[in-house]
């Protein structure tokens, strides 16, 4: 079974290897974007050095990390499975002699190992090229941080697959995914790092799932993570991750029982 | 001379009326499903209000952004959001071309007697983009009151509606411009993406914290500043750069139907160039 899924994955990510345009136009996109919030944040900084912890070329490593992460763990417009529920496809989904969760979470792992090496790399490439800004060098944290990004991407996944499902109670669910994307890069630290929020927002922040999605991740590839304080996120995202996993499982399972064909 | 410009506005004035009947039909339909409307208005408020969120945040740690303080910077954020939210509202029917070439639709919309980019403009209104308009308002009205010193006089009375339209025609003559490509590229290109949402993003901030290729690009190639970083230093009293005079403001509405001509132009040009797609 395991090969199966293997399978699957693997042709999801050559699947995205067809859209070099779109990749490429993407691409630039997220150069763009980085590069205004990189001439933001230059700005500001002009007024003091450090802010929260942050120094000017820390800044610049999250907010080109952001870019280069975004599509790898919180796509945003992602619809693929609540398309597949309107359209009524969803049922040959189902039907497959495979967990309907972990095809789709198959599927995904591939999309993302392929947005991980055309998108995610070239952008930070791109951005260390424009704003000379380099790399961590620790080796501890690369290596913590390979432990967490699968999870943040996971973890997205799961996410991605809760506000899909909606789709089997409400026909028209863009609005909600549209939402629930935008509160989670909000909370993940894509817009502000966390550590700029006001204290009681922080510590709210801080116990949502959504940290372990970008923030977790970022904090540790800056190397602001360390020693227990590691383990202690390490330990929230795992957490999220298997709840939020057995969660959208059983919820899915609900909605499959009582699912009503759509289409024809 | 006499009886062409004559003949020139009543065709203007028939184009106006075809138009204003084809919104009010598309406002009836949307309408039906008030509750719908009524959401999508309220998420499209709620997800732009969390991209303002952002500059508060920014404030709460430092004192200015290259000497703006915090109201300032929300008055220039809240002028471009009201453009840009006007242009998504008028501008949705354009936005969504590509969808209508891919289907090979526009040889319908060529047989109809009446001008194709009058149907195509006519042709949607999002509603929900009324959410991005509300935003702006009220982060208008949170502008002022962190602006005390801040004193109205008729000409700034006057500028602001001015650089409001004037940017909301320049986004949607971008608009225009991604919707010609389809005429050869088929899909809308994210290119035109980068320009509005991008050029939507970049005109937030005041234009001088970028380098000065950015800053010319966006005053004298896409003149999306003059809509809405130009107006902005009129009503703050700043100057502008590059030592442009301020009294540009008033300008605006000239450099944006400029812009806009050359776009209906390349847009003319592109439908005589069409040739049919779809299956």
């Amino acid at each position: 079974m395991l090969r199966f899924y293997l399978e699957v994955a693997r042709t999801a990510y050559r699947r995205q290897l067809i859209y070099r345009w779109a990749n490429l136009a993407g691409l630039l996109t997220n150069i763009f974007f980085g590069a205004i919030l990189s001439y933001v944040m230059i700005a500001l900084f002009h007024a003091r050095p450090v802010a929260a912890g942050y120094n000017v070329r820390d800044v610049l490593r999250y907010i080109w990390l952001v870019q280069a992460m975004v599509m790898i763990v919180l796509t945003f417009g992602w619809y693929d499975l609540m398309l597949t529920i309107r359209s009524g496809e969803v049922v040959s989904d189902l039907s497959k002699p495979c967990d309907f969760y972990w095809y789709w979470f198959s599927r995904e792992m591939g999309r993302s190992a392929y947005y991980l090496l055309f998108r995610g790399l070239p952008t930070y490439l791109a951005g260390m090229l424009l704003f000379g800004f380099g790399v961590p060098g620790e080796w501890k944290a690369w290596l913590a941080y390979a432990a967490s990004l699968p999870l943040a991407a996971m973890l997205g996944i799961a996410y991605r697959f809760l506000f899909n499902i909606v789709a089997f109670w409400i026909l028209e669910a863009r609005a909600v995914g549209t939402l629930a994307t935008t509160i989670a890069l909000f909370f993940s630290g894509s817009y502000v790092p966390l550590s700029f929020f006001p204290s009681w927002l922080h510590a709210i922040a801080a116990w949502l799932p959504f940290n372990g999605l970008m923030n977790v991740p970022a904090q540790i590839f800056l190397g602001k993570l360390v020693g227990g304080a590691l383990l202690i996120e390490l330990g929230r995202q795992v957490f999220w991750l298997v709840a939020l996993t057995i969660g959208v499982r059983s919820l899915a399972s609900v909605a499959a029982r009582r699912v009503i064909v759509q289409g024809g | 001379m006499r009886s062409y410009i004559q003949s020139m506005m009543s065709n203007l004035l028939l184009d106006l009326r075809l138009y204003r009947r084809l919104i009010a039909m598309q406002l009836r339909a949307q309408l039906q499903y008030k509750m719908n409307v009524f959401i999508d208005i309220a998420t499209y408020l709620s997800v732009t209000g969390l991209e303002f969120v952002p500059v508060l945040i920014y404030f709460g740690s430092f004192p200015s952004l290259l000497g703006w303080k915090v109201g300032e910077v929300a008055l220039l954020f809240a002028i471009t959001s009201m453009s840009f939210g006007l242009a998504e509202l008028f501008g949705a029917g354009i936005d969504g071309f590509d969808e209508t070439i891919r289907r090979g639709e526009f040889d319908r919309v060529l047989l109809r007697p009446a001008g194709a980019l009058l149907q195509v403009v006519s042709s949607d209104i999002r509603l929900r983009r009324l959410g991005r308009i509300t935003e702006g308002l009220l982060i208008f009205v949170l502008a002022l009151g962190l602006l005390p010193g801040f004193s109205w006089t008729p000409l700034k009375l006057l500028v602001l509606p001015l650089g409001i339209v004037s940017g909301a025609l320049v986004f949607i003559a971008i608009l225009l411009l991604g919707a010609t490509l389809c005429f050869w590229t088929v899909e809308t290109t994210e290119i035109t993406n980068i320009l509005t949402y991008g050029g939507r993003e970049l005109l937030s901030y005041p234009l001088t914290i970028y380098n000065q290729g950015l800053q010319r690009f966006f005053l004298f190639l896409v003149p999306l500043a003059f809509g809405t970083y130009i107006p902005t230093c009129y009503l703050l009293g700043r100057p502008l750069p590059f030592g442009l005079p301020g009294a540009l403001a008033f300008g605006a509405p000239l450099v944006a139907l400029a812009f806009a001509l050359i776009a209906g132009a390349t847009w003319r040009f592109g439908v005589h160039r069409y040739q049919s797609t779809g299956s």
